[in-house]
């Protein structure tokens, strides 16, 4: 054993028996690395905050009068702002994530982003997910990641995505990984003869038919998980007892179900959720402080409930979104597509603060914020630090961590 | 890197093997057995009816695609009843009407269409506007979604039209101009919103153009504005930015027309178009040679659509073996194919919250790239919505709705040959066979009752759930 994991393991047997503070608690979270009893117990809750989120008016740089020039009709007043120092504060409709920030639980990183963006939804979108800015991959990097992992099959939860589609950042090769809706649309419909349908479902798996389809033995392996996994979620989750109250948005939702799948412990490693669109090119401070406060509400009732069942240290929750926007506002009240952003790090084992530098409003590139932290080095913190996995190879490259939990 | 034909979309899988790159694109010789009919009108339409399937067998390719080719004059068409006209829509006076009438106005628009879908006696045109929202996306306005039909109209009229002249069309459109913010596009703020996907999406793919090229678009298309009073698209040549455009290597005072020549003259449009039409009609991730063929005929043609899709509908490669069963069947195709393998005279309401649950909610692409299509369809989420809705059409409907099910023989080896047949023109795996035989005649692992008079509505209702909850009935 290295030196570094021997004393991360003693901290954590001894806040076994000492008292939870702090420290300690955070020592036991950052403990699991590659082969440590515990790293089987955390889940990584991924929130994509799709259509492009403005990272100005999100972490506003309030103490920079260049911000106030460049939108005159968008700008956040520095009294409104939830000031975290004289420079940067969050958007006022952040109180709850705020609160979180003031307990060290989130780790804010500024001006996340990649090399020669891309300003299109479409392809940013997949770089993030498939974290390959340079070329055209269609595994995502969490999908790499199950891949890699090699976690039973038997287990049809390994991987959840709360959406009707499943997500790029969740393809792979070889991990099938459930797209849930929602609980009530993922059970099938009792009908009179589910005897004769599950032993059809058997014999269904037959695959000599009189044709070759690329895609028939993907069908075959999606309808034999749906039958599967419909039966046992239901039956999996039904001991949990939410005890946060969770606005009744989509995200508050998608969030309340996320916090039930951890409490039930199906050995889930990872859970995607989305929230948007904030693609605002028109009367943007309506929509983006409206999302923003879902988001910020749905995530301190998470963690309330979390709290309240202790796994609020198994739970790190990481937020993108596929570009900020342009640093000056358009003729509609609204933003263009942008580059670099800041991203969420939120949980127990978060070593909370602000990381990298706040957005240099001066030195832009053509007149968009010019990234400073690669998010492949924040995946690769999160494979590495949290799953417990190497980064080289999920993500094709080496990238340093970011001490960023623990 | 290479410029690629077509967006790299994970999910996507192309058959395998290597297609006769010599013969692909030439007629395929030899009269359509039932299959190759099936198949043609699964690819053409949202598959066949029993009758429709009949009528096709037998005949040379030809003029199968010729019989498909011809479409009615979309004038001929008349649009959703419950569309409010101009002057209905002003006399709304509470808020509580407007929205009501909002909501109405989408969802009957997508009941019409889907019903159109099923009951046009040529589907080919319904196909070709499915693919045009698919590729020209817009998202319906929730607050003014009147609009939205006259989108599915133009993507209508121009279905065998010419694609250079439905990209300057759909360029000013109101659902357009305002989903892509050209509405917002004006001289002194100029919104590259619509500029960049008009090349990135909808005609030449990434990395064909530079940031330079979508910055000078956006100012070509400056001017075009909505009136939502009266639907109207008009321009104002004062919010419009007259000066020098350099786009593409070209320079010039250009208008938006002017830059979908621009674009039409570069080589890769053809490409990117041949490689989507491919995808749509034959199988996933074409071959670059393929490609290259169906493009020489798109730039032959002017890009007159008509006689490459004739061309496509009628090849040696639309028949083949590696084209058969080789897509994945949307959710659109699903239920309106369910609804017609069946003989069922119309969609109902209820397909439309499947339909949503399945991922293909009609008018609401996911983004603007459309839906992706391929494996993406297909999550256990999906799957389940698939299955819940067979269970549900399946209860609510009687035998006697559809136009041969009452009809099925009484003995149980008939009943299930007909069933495998018709539905899957016999694309059953023989376990599968046998367990549904099984099911039919109550000796199967389940033990029923054996089949009777008395028992057969329910057991015939249940045999078509399991014949199409099999794989094969998931693809197209």
């Amino acid at each position: 054993m290295r030196r570094q994991n021997f004393l991360l393991a003693a901290a954590a047997g001894l806040a076994v028996i000492a008292q939870p503070d702090h420290v300690f608690a955070r020592a036991l979270a950052q403990a699991p690395l590659p082969g440590l009893p515990g790293s089987e117990r955390r889940c990584l809750v991924l929130v994509n905050l799709y259509g492009g989120n403005d990272g100005l008016n999100c972490v506003v740089p309030h103490g920079d009068a260049g911000y106030y020039q460049l939108r005159p009709g968008l700008a956040i007043a520095q009294s409104d702002v939830l000031a975290i120092d004289a420079r940067v504060g969050l958007n006022p409709g952040m109180r709850s994530l705020k609160a979180l920030y003031d307990k060290g639980m989130v780790a804010i990183v500024q001006g996340a982003g990649y090399p020669n963006p891309d300003h299109s939804h479409f392809r940013s979108t997949e770089i993030w997910q498939t974290a390959a800015p340079d070329r055209y991959e269609h595994t995502g990097w969490l999908g790499r990641y199950f891949d890699a992992a090699g976690l039973p099959t038997e287990n049809l939860f390994k991987g959840v995505a709360l959406s009707r589609v499943l997500p790029e950042a969740l393809v792979s090769d070889r991990t099938d990984i459930p797209a849930i809706p929602g609980l009530g649309q993922y059970a099938l419909m009792a009908n009179r003869n589910q005897t004769a349908r599950s032993a059809f479902w058997r014999q269904a798996h037959d695959a000599s038919l009189p044709f070759e389809s690329p895609y028939l033995a993907h069908v075959m392996e999606i309808e034999g998980d749906a039958q599967r996994s419909s039966e046992e979620l239901p039956k999996l989750v039904a001991g949990y007892t939410t005890k946060a109250a969770y606005p009744a948005t989509g995200i508050g939702r998608s969030l309340a179900l996320a916090a039930q799948i951890v409490g039930s412990n199906l050995g889930t490693k990872v859970i995607y959720v989305e929230h948007g669109s904030f693609d605002t090119h028109v009367n943007q401070k309506t929509t983006q402080n409206s999302l923003l406060t879902q988001f910020s509400n749905a995530i301190g009732a998470f963690y309330d409930d979390l709290a309240a069942h202790g796994n609020d240290g198994r739970v790190l929750t990481l937020t993108f979104s596929e570009f900020g926007r342009r640093i000056e506002e358009n003729g509609s009240r609204g933003t263009d597509h942008g580059e670099a952003s800041p991203l969420f790090l939120i949980g127990g084992a978060v070593k909370g603060g602000l990381y990298g530098t706040p957005p240099n409003l001066a030195s832009t590139n053509m007149g968009n914020v010019r990234y400073t932290v690669d998010f492949r080095n924040v995946y690769a913190t999160v494979l590495e630090r949290w799953l417990g996995r190497s980064s080289a190879s999920v993500l094709n490259g080496e990238f340093a961590t970011i001490p960023l939990l623990g | 890197m290479a410029a690629p034909a077509h967006v790299d979309v994970g999910g996507i899988l192309r058959p395998q093997g290597r297609p006769d790159l010599s013969t692909a694109l030439q007629p395929y010789r030899g009269a359509l057995d039932e299959r190759a009919a099936a198949h043609l009108l699964r690819r053409a339409g949202f598959g066949g009816s029993p009758d429709d399937v009949r009528r096709y067998r037998g005949m040379q390719p030809s003029a199968a695609a010729a019989m498909l080719l011809a479409l009615p004059s979309p004038n001929s068409i008349a649009p959703p009843q419950a569309l409010p006209n101009v002057a209905q829509r002003q006399a709304f006076t509470s808020r509580r009407e407007r929205f009501r009438a909002r909501r109405q106005v989408t969802e009957a628009t997508q009941l019409w269409w889907l019903n159109r879908m099923l009951s046009t006696p040529a589907p080919l045109q319904e196909k070709m506007t499915l693919y045009f929202h698919g590729h020209f996306t817009s998202r319906a306005t929730p607050a003014f979604p009147w609009i939205t039909y006259n989108q599915n109209a133009l993507f209508r009229q121009y279905a065998l039209g010419n694609l250079r002249e439905l990209t300057r069309s759909v360029s000013k459109d109101a659902a357009m101009l305002i989903y892509l913010n050209g509405a917002q596009n004006v001289a002194a703020h100029p919104n590259e919103n619509y500029a960049r996907e008009l090349m990135e999406l909808f005609t030449l793919g990434v990395d064909n153009y530079s940031e330079t090229d979508v910055r000078e678009s956006a100012r070509a298309w400056t001017g075009w504005q909505v009136e939502r009073r009266n639907d109207t698209v008009s321009f104002d040549a004062a919010l419009h930015d007259a000066g020098v455009k350099t786009f593409l290597g070209r320079t010039g005072n250009f208008s938006g027309d002017d830059i979908v020549d621009i674009i039409f003259a570069q080589p890769q449009c053809a490409r990117f178009f041949a490689a989507s039409l491919l995808n749509w009609f034959v199988y996933n991730d074409p071959e670059p040679e393929l490609i290259e063929q169906v493009a020489a005929s798109l730039r032959r043609s002017n890009f007159e659509l008509a006689p490459v899709v004739e061309t496509i509908l009628r090849s040696n490669v639309f028949y083949s073996e590696r084209a058969y069963r080789a897509l994945v069947k949307s959710p659109v195709e699903f239920v309106v194919g369910a609804y017609k393998t069946l003989g069922l005279p119309a969609v109902d309401e209820s397909a439309l919250p499947a339909l949503r649950l399945m991922g293909q909610n009609l008018f609401y692409p996911p983004s603007v790239a459309g839906w992706p299509g391929g494996s993406n369809w297909l999550t256990s989420g999906t799957m389940i919505a698939r299955q819940n809705f067979l269970t549900r059409l399946l209860d609510s409907q009687t035998l006697s709705a559809s136009s041969w099910l009452h009809s099925l023989p009484l003995a149980t080896n008939g009943a299930a040959s007909t069933l495998a047949q018709t539905i899957l023109q016999g694309d059953f795996a023989p376990a599968s066979f046998a367990e549904l035989k099984g099911y039919l005649n109550g000796t199967g692992s389940a033990a029923l009752a054996s089949l009777s008079p008395e028992n057969f509505d329910q057991r015939v209702s249940g045999a078509v759930y399991l014949t199409m909850a099999t794989p094969a009935y998931q693809l197209n």
